[in-house]
């Protein structure tokens, strides 16, 4: 489903933000990309959803290289790439259900596949009854499943969360994790980075270490270390 | 396709009233802008109205009357072109009545009285006559004595005094006039792409979140370019009305002006007006165009 291949990325002269990163990651597969702050895990996502473009290298999405894709069908890729962010990016003058409305609003979706996707994804992040709230009469775990919500409303190929427990409490954390695990399911690819220990040691699912843009360690079922 | 229309329409609507104080300041610039380009071309139109009767470096007019048979316009004529050394005979023209009745809507436009009065059955034929480069006004006033005695000459005109101020006027003010417009209308593209600027500023967390859920950049960059548009739209409407209504009362000002005053063709008239409007319109949406396009573009990547 990914697939880097001695992916180079460096902001300027000095700073190399990642160094030769190569690895695949199949279907339905869940990595969690870990590494102190500032070792390169945000440039990785980045780089998958062409936020970002390599300075040498590869990036492979659904069999296609993104790197060499124009520039008008970028949008048509990250229809298929859900987002998901520690500060969760909320629209704050929008309620629960027109934040997440508003995803497949911008893409053309017609209003008769709206009210009838978003109470049913609403529904499966636990926010059934909560979709008349704004962002601010909600707790962050909530936020942050109302940003699960929206990411997941189209049905993507692929999740990436960007420390997405990082704002959280440890059981709000675990909860969300358990969503996400639970997307992972349906058969969505998740590549989540974080420096959560706990969180990583508890999942033991497929673990790619960074250490100052450099992977310095891949591993089935690992932990963090 | 619908949901995508009522989207555009919905933020571009919310958007302008966002940023009320910024939309009326680029609105009442580009207003004033295009009225002053309109009220140029109202002002160049009504000297060479003005001065149509003079235009083509004439500077000698034999008026002759109107039942004149054809041997004695020839006469006429052969008279003209026997000084090829002091009247230009190439540039040599014979208005008949039909030509002159024409020109004569043009020189009493703000003067319909008058106008009526002139009928194929009175109205005076004309030759206008341009002299050689060389030939001074003395020998021109010297030869056109002599005009004056040819049967069926009314009179011989040369241009008044009036006139050549007016010739020199129209050049001093006409460029500057455009000059000036030209400066208005970049201010108010500049004040457009700032209204745009501002609106996509004020609205960059949407844009984010629209680009990493894969709207296109159309679709971003749409509400905000009609914005601009509609502001440009708005604008010309506006300058148009402003425009009509100056004509208006200018060309009921000029109908009350004594006959001799010399600005009885200083009027524009027929659909001139309107061809001015469509001008400005087009003027005030391309103005909106280019504003909001070039900050939609260039402010995308928030
Ligand atoms: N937009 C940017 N411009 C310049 N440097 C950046 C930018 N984003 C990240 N970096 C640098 O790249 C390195 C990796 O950053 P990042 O990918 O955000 O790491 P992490 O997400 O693991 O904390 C850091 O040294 C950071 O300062
Ligand atoms: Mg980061």
């Amino acid at each position: 489903m990914i697939k880097l291949e001695n992916v180079t990325k460096s902001y300027s002269t000095e700073v190399t933000a990642l160094r030769d990163a190569s690895f695949d990651v199949a279907k339905a597969e869940f990595v969690f990309l870990v590494g102190p702050s500032g070792s390169g895990k945000s440039t990785l996502l980045r780089l998958m959803n062409r936020q970002e473009k390599p300075e040498k290298g590869a990036v492979w999405v659904a069999g296609r290289n993104i790197n060499d894709m124009p520039d008008t069908k970028v949008p048509h890729l990250r229809r298929n790439i859900g987002n998901i962010f520690q500060d969760y990016k909320l629209l704050s003058n929008k309620t629960v259900f027109e934040n997440v409305a508003f995803a497949l609003e911008v893409i053309g979706r017609p209003k008769h596949v709206i009210r009838q996707q978003v109470p049913a994804v609403l529904d499966l992040v636990g926010l059934a009854g909560k979709q008349e709230r704004f962002p601010h009469q909600l707790s962050g775990g909530e936020q942050q499943r109302v940003s699960i919500a929206r990411a997941f409303v189209n049905r993507p190929l692929i999740l990436l969360a960007d420390e997405p427990t990082g704002n959280l409490d440890p059981t709000t954390g675990e909860g969300i994790m358990r969503l996400l695990d639970r997307i992972n399911k349906t058969g969505t690819t998740v590549v989540m980075a974080t420096h959560d220990q706990r969180i990583v040691n508890m999942m033991r699912k497929r673990v790619i270490q960074l250490d100052r843009g450099i992977i310095v360690r891949d591993q089935a079922r690992g932990v963090y270390e | 396709m619908f949901s995508r229309l009522s989207y555009t329409f919905r933020e571009m609507w919310a958007s302008l009233r966002r940023n009320l104080t910024l939309t009326v300041a680029a609105v009442i610039t580009s207003s004033v802008s295009l009225l002053l380009f309109g009220l140029t071309l109202l002002i160049q139109r009504g000297f060479d109205n003005q001065l149509s009767q003079w235009s083509g470096g004439v500077e000698l007019i034999v008026y002759i009357e109107n039942d004149a048979s054809p041997e004695q316009i020839e006469l006429v004529r052969g008279a003209l072109e026997k000084t090829p050394d002091v009247i230009d005979t190439s540039k040599l023209e014979y208005l008949d009545i039909a030509q002159s009745l024409v020109e004569a809507q043009r020189l009493f436009a703000g003067d319909p009285e008058t106008l009526q009065l002139l009928t194929e059955k009175n109205i005076p034929t004309q030759f206008k006559v341009v002299p050689t480069p060389d030939a001074t006004p003395e020998l021109l006033t010297q030869l056109a004595l002599g005009f004056d005695e040819l049967p069926k000459v009314i009179q011989v005109a040369f241009p008044s005094d009036q006139i050549e101020v007016l010739a020199t006027l129209r050049g001093f003010i006409g460029l500057r006039l455009y000059l000036i417009t030209g400066f208005l209308l970049l201010s108010a593209v500049l004040l457009i792409w700032n209204t745009i600027r501002t609106a996509m500023f004020a609205r960059r967390r949407e844009i984010e979140v629209m680009k990493l859920v894969g709207a296109t950049n159309w679709f971003i960059r749409l509400p905000f370019m009609l914005e601009g548009l509609l502001q440009g739209l708005v604008g010309g409407v506006v300058a148009s009305g402003a425009m009509l209504l100056f004509n208006a009362n200018w060309t009921s000002g000029v109908k009350k002006f004594p006959s001799e005053s010399g600005f009885g063709a200083f009027v524009v008239t027929g659909s001139y007006p309107m061809w001015i409007v469509f001008w400005i319109v087009v003027l005030g949406m391309l103005v909106g165009a280019i504003g909001s396009g070039t900050a939609a573009s260039r402010f995308l990547d928030v």
